[in-house]
């Protein structure tokens, strides 16, 4: 199964998943934004609550987010 | 025309997948020499995403779509102005999506917040409003319109008691879908998407993320999309002319369970036990299909005495020989097989859908003929039929009566085809079979066959040309345009209308020329090019042009303008041009009996 981080380097179209950032990532638009929370919460199998999907600002605290799960 | 892409060819499995390959068609989609088509989409919430899924979805058939998408709710806005982007696109089809939600606001959760009365002129008005903006994108663009209904929701306020109301919250948007059927029943551009039957299908329930409706206005859960565009697919196949036209059947294992020449007629499995009926469901709905106007033809390695018999003798068998157009039981290798029921039939292999329960026929069918759709039928007959029901490949955008006698068509077909065989002189076959040519110039019972002719006519087709029902209906009340059709019959039966010219009286040319393939080889043409030259004769022109555009399917009809007294005028990649001169005469074949209508 996909781990997170080939999840967002697929979605977002990154190498360097580590560094990036809603802020200064230019794939990262608020399309794919949306798009990246579908696409792990169907493959992980777990569900975003709507703050959480808000508060998610780069990779690091999307990892955060995702290992309390 | 395949996409040279590779990963195109591969089936996407989510949304995401599909967005990634479509930022790789965006590249190449300038050497497009297939299928085109210009599609609107409008729509009253957030659609990102459709766009790219429905383009990747078309690339994989070789269809190039352009696309424009409207801006965000502002559907009437657009529709309205005839100056607006939506117009200058051109687009030769518009799907615009309503959703409920949206028409009804705040009483979308407060339905009953409105009495009974306020309910009905609520609906009574958006039928108005709805119909008036569409009659608008009618008269300011010639395009065609897929038109969403309202999905009726799984939730009620008033829970069990729902409808007990009087004109309640579910009956009334079930009111306005039925009024918006009613209203556009019988016109033949505008297609009313039943959205809430899809809804039904995917499941209600799951149709919305709720958070994403919150973060980003998304009605329609962003991973059900692929499922959304394969329904738009259903409706522009059939507009470019791709559907498929019949199916090919497997006996043993596919028609009936188990092996007649092993098991016998008696051991075959067929209607009564629980394997027998899922086999005689899975006939109903062929013999269904039949009905409406699929061609249906056998390809089976057997002995032929063993499989006739159970269509002669089998209680249970629900189709008959007469169901099939051609019946190949033999030893001979599938392949070949298929290749001759495809010029038996006289269609092309591309308009083939192929049943077969064993695998290996299957891959040596998609690797030999890859224009072929072979469906890979599941282990479990009880399935069969569930897959035969989801094939989305033969949608046609009318029925008409020539459809619905198809069948018995291609039988009489056969029988003709026998006659030919004991016949040795060709000029003796074509006078036994008595065959009598109706001419009829268009009127409004014979358009949408005529337009329908222009649509799915690729063979015998001088210009392939398509046009729409409104087309012919406008070309007909031009003066300067003569449009015809033919009707042929002979001792065998009717084929109905098979053949249609039009002319450009002006010019003195003919822009479109055709002859449905299961009258091809009977001389038709013939009478219908004598009506031609007989008709512009009394305009006073000397010469009467024509063209012949090559495409890939329409070799049949090469020659026929050499062959019947013409000379070629200039000649490049894209077409011939052709003259006749009037001042000759020209000899109708005598065999055939012509009514002038």
């Amino acid at each position: 199964m996909e781990n997170l981080k080939e999840i967002v380097s697929r979605v977002l179209e990154v190498k360097d998943v580590e560094n990036i950032s809603r802020e200064k990532t230019e794939e990262w638009d608020s399309f794919n934004h949306l798009m990246l929370v579908s696409e792990i919460e169907k493959n992980l199998g777990i569900k975003f609550t709507i703050e959480e999907v808000e508060k998610i600002k780069n990779y690091e605290n999307l990892k955060n987010i995702v290992s309390k799960k | 025309m395949k996409p040279k892409n590779k990963r195109v060819n591969k089936k996407p499995e989510g949304i995401s997948d599909y967005l990634k390959l479509y930022k790789n068609l965006k590249k190449k989609s300038k050497n497009s020499l297939g299928k085109k088509i210009k599609i609107a989409l409008l729509s009253s919430s957030t659609i990102n995403g459709i766009k790219e899924t429905l383009c990747v979805q078309c690339y994989q058939l070789g269809i190039f779509p352009e696309f424009y998408v409207g801006n965000y709710d502002q559907y009437s806005q657009e529709i309205l102005d005839a100056n607006s982007k939506l117009y200058k696109f051109k687009p030769d089809l518009v799907i615009l999506s309503i959703d409920t939600r949206s028409i009804f606001g705040d009483y979308y959760l407060l339905p009953y917040d409105m009495d009974d009365n306020g309910r009905k002129k609520f609906v009574e008005n958006k039928v108005k409003e709805t119909t008036s903006l569409i009659k608008n994108l009618q008269k300011k663009s010639g395009s065609r319109l897929i038109l969403h209904n309202f999905e009726v929701p799984s939730f009620s306020p008033l829970g069990i008691l729902e409808n007990k109301q009087k004109f309640g919250f579910h009956e009334s948007i079930r009111h306005l879908n039925s009024e918006l059927e009613k209203i556009f029943k019988e016109n033949s551009s505008v297609f009313v998407f039943d959205y809430d039957n899809f809804c039904s299908k995917i499941g209600k329930n799951n149709m919305i993320d709720h958070k994403m409706y919150y973060l980003g206005d998304i009605k329609l859960d962003m991973q059900k999309i692929p499922l959304l565009c394969e329904e738009y697919l259903s409706y522009i196949k059939p507009v470019l002319s791709m559907s498929k036209k019949c199916i090919v059947l497997d006996l043993d294992n596919t028609l009936w369970g188990g092996i007649v020449g092993e098991d016998g007629i008696e051991g075959i499995k067929l209607g009564n036990t629980p394997e027998g009926r899922s086999f005689s469901d899975f006939q109903k709905y062929l013999l269904s299909l039949f009905n409406r106007g699929i061609i249906l033809a056998i390809n089976s390695k057997n002995n032929y005495e063993d499989a006739i018999e159970v269509f002669r003798k089998h209680p249970d068998m629900i189709l008959k020989e007469e169901n099939f157009a051609s019946i190949k039981i033999n030893w001979e290798n599938k392949i070949s097989n298929m290749k001759s029921i495809a010029e038996e039939i006289n269609i092309g292999l591309d308009s083939i859908v192929f049943f077969d329960d064993d695998p290996i026929n299957r891959e040596m069918m998609k690797k030999s003929i890859p224009e072929i759709k072979v469906v890979d039928l599941p282990q479990d007959p009880a399935s069969y039929l569930q897959t035969l029901m989801s094939i989305q490949d033969f949608e046609t955008l009318q029925i008409t009566k020539e459809d619905k006698n198809k069948g018995k068509m291609y039988s009489q077909q056969r029988k003709r085809t026998e006659l030919k065989k004991s016949t040795p002189h060709i000029e003796d076959y074509l006078k036994n079979l008595g065959i009598k040519v109706t001419i009829q110039k268009a009127n409004k019972f014979n358009v949408p066959r005529i337009a329908q002719l222009t649509q799915k006519t690729n063979q015998f087709n001088m210009t392939t040309k398509r046009y729409s029902d409104n087309d012919i209906q406008k070309l007909s009340k031009n003066k300067n345009y003569i449009i015809f059709s033919v009707r042929v019959e002979d001792n065998f039966g009717d084929n109905g209308i098979s053949g249609v010219a039009i002319v450009d009286t002006k010019k003195c040319k003919i822009d479109n020329f055709l002859l449905s393939c299961r009258v091809i080889g009977r001389n038709i043409e013939e009478v219908m090019l004598n009506y031609i030259i007989k008709n512009t004769k009394k305009f006073g022109s000397k010469t009467l042009f024509a063209e012949f555009i090559p495409t890939k399917k329409n070799e049949v009809a090469k020659d026929f303008y050499k062959k019947n007294g013409f000379r070629l005028k200039t000649k490049d990649k894209k077409k011939e041009t052709w003259e006749f001169s009037l001042n000759h005469t020209y000899k109708s074949p005598k065999f055939i009996e012509v009514i002038e209508e």
